[in-house]
């Protein structure tokens, strides 16, 4: 699957449910369907909050393969160069309520893919997750 | 609509609050919004507690949101309670540590045991 959106809020969210279904077509397990809108949700979100100061239009390519045992995002934009996995991650000690809540989305994707890549090409930052769903005709753990 | 937030017959010491849907960047300002009208009407010392057995999915945004009102119910002594989050949303609370594993009930019968216990604690015992 291919998506191509402006870098708008709205057209996140909808791209978010564009990918839930084709998943869900695919028959991919719930789990993975989640894991993939959560690390889709919080990159998306990201490039659009912080990708483009001054608030320029933009391009933001989303490509789902559904591969025999993963399931790759990968997406294209170009925003200001970002690599999700080169930041300091967030202090979980004490209470989530005094904490400084920045980071949170960032902690959550490099837990939750099973692999992260990042290149810059150009102008394209280009970020490659891996998601290991459970397969129908695996025996349970 | 992608997140439904129902809360029924609170009382002074003690709110429920149901969520079903999402609770993620899409919904979450709505979802502060309804409870800015709720948590006032738990009293100074009271509980919140968040069933979330129909809340399908989380995202840092609704960490966020939880966190502000954690931090709310704390700061006029009152506490929040979590009920049976189903597995993507307690992944995500493990993942980022968000709440105390002893705040979190498989069940209402759970839950009212601890607060049982909470209150035997602060009542002192009668002669």
């Amino acid at each position: 699957m291919r998506l191509r959106i402006p870098n708008r809020l709205e057209d996140v969210f909808a791209a978010l449910d564009q990918a839930a279904g084709h998943l869900a077509r695919h028959h991919i397990d719930e789990a993975c369907r989640a894991d993939v809108r959560l690390v889709l949700e919080e990159l998306l979100v990201n490039i659009v909050r912080h990708g483009y100061p001054g608030g320029r239009d933009g391009e933001i390519s989303i490509f789902i393969d559904i591969h025999r045992d993963h399931v790759q995002l990968k997406l294209e934009d170009d925003a200001q160069p970002f690599d999700a996995r080169g930041h300091e991650l967030p202090d979980l000690s004490g209470d989530i309520a005094d904490r400084e809540i920045g980071g949170l989305g960032l902690h959550l994707i490099h837990n939750i893919a099973d692999d992260l890549t990042y290149v810059r090409d150009g102008n394209l930052n280009i970020t490659i997750a891996r998601f290991c769903p459970t397969l129908p005709d695996e025996p349970s753990p | 609509m992608t997140l439904t937030v129902r809360s029924e017959s609170p009382t002074p010491e003690r709110s429920t609050v149901w969520l079903e849907g999402r609770l993620d960047a899409e919904t979450f300002a709505s979802f502060d919004e309804t409870m800015r009208d709720i948590t006032p009407l738990v009293d100074n010392g009271g509980t919140l507690v968040l069933d979330l057995s129909a809340l399908d999915y989380i995202s840092s945004a609704g960490l966020r949101s939880l966190a502000v009102l954690r931090k709310q119910m704390r700061d006029r002594n009152g506490r929040t309670l979590l009920l049976n989050p189903p597995p993507q949303v307690r992944k995500v609370f493990e993942i980022v540590k968000a709440v105390p594993v002893a705040e979190v009930f498989a069940s209402v019968a759970e839950l009212d045991q601890y607060l049982d216990h909470i209150q035997k604690q602060l009542t002192p015992p009668r002669d």
